[in-house]
């Protein structure tokens, strides 16, 4: 069963006088284990794209299936505890809350969803160890650096076991070697867990390390390559290139 | 949600709050003093009258019963002697006659300025109850007097005024127990010559027979007496009056502290939704409910109230100190050095102050909660649109304006209305004004550009863009200055009343005066026989006198008055609001007849034509309402006139207690003053006042006294200050950043500073401006709403007033802005760039 599946989903923004169409018509099936990258120029639609995979806000028309659950069908509680189960956010302003530790930040779907605090801080613990950061997780976000902010919304995305993580521009933010350290650990978490990740990034040298780019424009599916890691970023540019013109 | 995810979410909103320590604190502070107001009065009142009913118990212990007439006043005790006499079980009976004397200053005895005149039967007390003495022997011998330690000790003359001239009584004993007033124990038949009121006494103890059950024995002998002429085991006290005006007044400024604290609190947690839009946008994305989201608000909102409240409890309880150590000085002279009184702490006293402290806080943090709880996780990751902002609150101008709209049609559609329709008015007022704020910026910019060139539009900027938060802090000062104007109008028309009142009251030549006015049952008259001797005097062409009786209704306290109404319009006219007077003072002697005043009219539910009924010495009488009338005297108190033939019928009381002389044309009127004068000076408790000099002092006394009341709405603007320094402190936290890319940009320190100040006074300006308009509709609504409760007021626009809250505004928005624009200025360019 593929872990994402959408049929002709549709998002117009504005009122009837001024309608923009942020997607059109855009069908799409991403099975479990893939790194799906989604490349286009600015306003394309990829950022809607990703926020529609994770239930923040709903389409205009179409349909998205998240394991095989139909999105449209559930309320606003059900969507939020999909988030908190089967969805990890990397954003690209990483997005932590400057009150709370490292640990704690990792902590936040677990406690929302009611696992003990001790519990859910030693999960936190081992995720955090999974990017490498457990020595730093009493400090509070001010006091990381870009590239260890954003390790730590990848520790919070991976806690609670999701199936499927979603990244808005997660390198977007950081220079480049901070971006490798991430984009490398993105990929261990679906080489070696088996999860489902869909990046939106208009880096080529990240797109590189995805299995799928899927490109869009003007809001539509305009192509898509499956790379299996093999192309090069000098591929994938040209690509681009030859797709903004 | 669970009890670990409660824990996190509070723990989160804990770190939240330490992390703004400033905004904390100020927002902390908004619901500190209306909680401390309130647990003040919960801490001093209870106590007082705790207090009080101690004493009042205690003046009467070892009684088994006490009867007192209805009314309060001396009664003829024979009929209820037979009775009692014959009924089972009652061991003993003893008469008293006692009266409160407030004492003229020539003869006060040291420190005590009134003293409780006890006649007893020395042949009956001891059956019933002993008085304890430290020093000295009891009553014995006529001219004897046994005292409270503060008045006297053996071997002194004490000389009391009476109502039939100064006495002089030895002191052969002293009291043990000071009692509520110091008391001066004389012989019962001296009392009653005294008070002018031979054969009458105003209480009977009685002592049962033991093993009776008292309260059986209590109910034969109310259904043998009635309880329409008598109240047993009850004392009418005005301290109870007193206290009751206490709670009120404290209360409702207690009320409307917490109200402005709560405007605050619901300002402060507006800005905080909107500024954690990224992190509340975050956790919804992440997973956090719609629900989970408001709880986190909330929780970080009664966080907020639980340490205000804890904050105001302490600030309440030293203020409870400090009122009680104020109030000691006063009461220990009113009321005896026996008289124990310390700050009641009770549960209950907490139950309130902390209830509405949480409340408000809750309250005014539900809103912004739900706003939070309501963003779609997208929402809060996308800057609002400035759009949607401006069309809120253009529609919040069209509902505020409908709801203003129909408050004026309120207004003047009948005084039943006008409260609620004043009100409605300053809802609408805060409804609308965030839709004002654009246009009020337009309109008092050129004006802010005189002082403040470019900073001015910086100014106006930061104050448009956020239409909701400037109108919140606009309206906290508004509240704020429109009750300081309600004030205003209503010491202003209040002037007016009582200056037209005075001219009225006091038409005649010549006036003889009693110790104090109002509190006429605490004051000994004089008897028939002088009156008639001023009469005499060859200038005098007529004496005007005023008799007083107390009665009750429905447990209120009603003054009569007895008046000769052939005499009494020519010195003293009423102003009749119903009724015609020359029929009505006709009538006055045609038996039980009489003019209400306005607030005995609403308490009656009387008006002209109608027969009410009265509770006299002769049982319940009817009396016919010939008219409704105003005059000074009564002015806040209920009553009723009626002839002195009625007065001396139905209440048994001739003394007179004031008078009034108009003098033969061409007479001298300081040498009629000092006929008078000779022929009244064995009555110290009168003074004797030329009416025209007496006027003008009565005048400027009224005026200062109302002018007390301009303290109290500055109290309020306490609240509306801190309401400006916690939003203004806000906004510069808020636009750190903002600030910095100013500083960075080659904006200077007093470029910045100059900023902040002129964003205050915009907002200053704009609350001032709504505030002067609500203030006046407010007032007048207040103002015509008196009608009902039996005071025609006139409307007297506050010209000072509005003034001076105009003034007051400038000066707070300069006051409270120093801070601010100091941190602003002094803001760390690079750190300031960096600010989260």
């Amino acid at each position: 069963m593929p872990v994402v599946q959408t049929e002709s989903l549709t998002k117009i923004y504005g009122d009837d006088s001024h309608r923009v169409y942020a997607l059109n018509n855009v069908s799409l099936t991403i099975e479990q284990g893939e790194f799906v990258a989604i490349m286009g120029p600015s306003g394309s639609g990829k950022s809607t794209l990703l926020y529609l995979l994770g239930g923040l806000e709903g389409p205009t028309n179409g349909k998205i299936c998240l394991n095989g659950d139909d999105l449209s069908t559930l309320d606003d509680d059900d969507l939020s505890r999909k988030r908190r189960t089967e969805i990890g956010f990397v954003f690209q302003f990483f997005n932590l809350i400057p009150v709370l530790t490292a640990e704690e930040n990792v902590a936040i779907p677990l406690i929302l969803d009611g696992v003990p605090r001790s519990r859910a801080l030693q999960r936190a613990d081992e995720a955090l160890i999974q990017v490498g950061l457990l020595d730093r997780k009493t400090h509070r976000p001010a006091e990381l650096s870009g590239g260890e902010q954003q390790r730590v919304a990848l520790a919070r995305a991976l806690v609670t076991n999701p199936a499927l993580i979603l990244g808005d521009e997660p390198t977007g933010n950081l220079d480049s070697r901070s971006s490798d350290e991430v984009v490398q650990l993105l990929r261990q978490v679906v080489d070696n867990g088996g999860r489902t990740l869909v990046l939106v990034t208009h880096d080529p040298r990240i797109a590189a390390y995805a299995d799928r780019i899927i490109f869009l424009k003007d809001g539509q599916i305009v192509d898509e390559n499956r790379l299996k890691g093999q192309a090069s970023a000098e591929n994938i540019r040209e690509r681009l290139v030859k797709i903004a013109v | 949600m669970k009890t670990s995810t409660w824990a996190q979410m509070a723990r989160m909103a804990w770190q939240y709050l330490m992390r703004r320590k400033l905004r904390t604190t100020l927002t902390t502070l908004a619901i500190v003093f209306g909680v401390a107001l309130i647990f003040a009065m919960e801490l001093v009142l209870p106590g007082v009258e705790k207090a009080l009913e101690q004493s009042l118990e205690a003046e009467s212990e070892g009684v088994d019963l006490n009867i007192a007439s209805a009314t309060g006043d001396a009664f003829d005790p024979q009929p209820a002697l037979d009775t009692l006499h014959n009924t089972q079980g009652v061991a003993a009976i003893t008469e008293v006659l006692r009266r409160r004397i407030i004492l003229p200053k020539t003869q006060q005895l040291g420190d005590i300025t009134q003293i409780e005149l006890i006649g007893v039967d020395v042949a009956t007390l001891d059956q019933v109850r002993t008085y304890e003495l430290r020093d000295g022997r009891f009553l014995e011998n006529s001219g004897e007097a046994v005292v409270a330690p503060d008045v006297g000790k053996t071997g002194d003359t004490i000389t009391v005024v009476t109502a039939v001239g100064l006495k002089t009584f030895a002191v052969v004993g002293v009291l043990t127990q000071g009692g509520l007033t110091p008391r001066v124990l004389i012989h019962l038949d001296e009392a009653q010559t005294a008070l002018a009121q031979p054969g009458l006494v105003n209480l009977l103890e009685i002592d049962f027979e033991p093993g009776v059950n008292k309260d059986h024995l209590t109910d034969q002998i109310k259904t043998a007496l009635g309880d329409d002429r008598y109240l047993y085991n009850a004392s009418v006290s005005d301290e109870f009056a007193i206290m009751d005006i206490a709670y009120l007044i404290f209360g409702l400024f207690g009320v409307i502290a917490l109200f402005l604290g709560a405007f605050l609190i619901f300002n402060t947690f507006r800005t905080v939704v909107i500024e954690r839009r990224h992190d509340l946008g975050m956790l919804r994305a992440v997973g956090a409910t719609r629900r989970q989201i408001m709880q986190l608000i909330l929780i970080e909102s009664l966080l907020q109230g639980v340490m205000g409240t804890l904050i105001g409890l302490i600030l309440g309880y030293l203020m409870a100190a400090g009122m009680l150590e104020a109030m000691k000085g006063i009461l220990d002279q009113y009321m005896g050095q026996f008289f124990d009184i310390g700050l009641l702490v009770t549960p209950g006293a907490f139950a309130v102050p902390v209830g509405l402290g949480l409340l408000c806080t809750l309250v005014a943090g539900y809103w912004p909660a739900l706003r939070a709880g309501k963003t779609t996780p997208l929402e809060s990751l996308r800057p609002a649109s400035g759009a949607t902002v401006q069309r809120a609150a253009n529609w919040g101008l069209v509902v505020g304006f409908a709801v203003m709209a129909l408050a004026l049609l309120m207004l003047i559609a009948s005084t039943k209305t006008t409260i609620p329709g004043a009100i409605l008015f300053l809802v609408g007022a805060v409804i609308a004004s965030p839709g004002m704020v654009m246009p009020a910026a337009r309109l008092f910019n050129p004006l802010l550009t005189l002082w403040f060139a470019r900073e001015g539009d910086l100014a106006r900027g930061n104050m448009v863009r956020q239409p909701g938060r400037a109108a919140i802090t606009a309206s906290t000062l508004m509240i704020g200055l429109a009750t300081f104007i309600l004030i205003a109008a209503i010491v202003k028309g209040f002037e007016q009343l009582m200056s037209d009142l005075v001219d009225r009251s006091f038409s005649s030549d010549i006036l003889v005066m009693p110790t104090v006015i109002g509190t006429y049952s605490s004051i000994v008259g004089a008897d028939e026989a002088q009156v008639e001797e001023l009469r005499q005097l060859p200038d005098v062409e007529e004496v005007a006198e005023l008799r007083h009786a107390a009665s009750t209704h429905n447990g209120q306290r009603l003054e009569i008055y007895g008046i000769d109404p052939q005499v009494y319009p020519d010195v003293s006219p009423m102003l009749f609001t119903k009724g015609e007077s020359a029929q009505a003072y006709g009538q006055l002697n045609e038996g039980r007849k009489a003019i209400l005043n306005p607030v005995a009219a609403v308490m009656l539910g009387a008006s002209v034509g109608d027969t009410v009924k009265l509770i006299t010495m002769q049982g319940q009488q009817p009396y016919e309402v010939v008219g409704i009338a105003n005059d000074l005297l009564n002015l806040k108190l209920a009553t009723v006139f009626i002839s002195q033939e009625s007065l001396k019928t139905d209440f048994n009381k001739t003394e007179s207690i004031m008078m009034m002389i108009n003098i033969e044309s061409g007479a001298d009127t300081q040498t009629v003053a000092g006929q008078v004068e000779d022929v009244l000076r064995e009555y110290p408790q009168f003074t004797i006042e030329i009416t025209s000099e007496y006027r003008s002092t009565l005048e400027t006394m009224v005026s200062n006294n109302l002018k007390i009341y301009y303290g109290l709405g500055l109290l309020i603007l306490i609240p509306a200050a801190l309401g400006l320094l916690n939003t203004l402190t806000i906004n510069v936290l808020e636009r750190t950043r903002e600030i910095g890319i100013v500083r960075a940009v080659g904006g200077s320190r007093v470029q910045v500073r100059r900023m902040v100040v002129a964003e205050a006074l915009l907002l200053c300006t704009f609350g001032a401006a709504v505030g002067v308009l609500v203030g006046v509709v407010v007032s007048y609504g207040f103002i015509s709403s008196f009608s009902l409760m039996g005071w025609e007021v006139d409307y007297v626009f506050p010209v000072m007033g509005i003034i001076a809250a105009i003034v007051i505004a400038l000066l707070l928005a300069l006051f409270s802005s120093i801070l601010p624009a100091r941190n602003a200025a002094r803001l760390d360019i690079i750190r300031a760039l960096q600010y989260e």
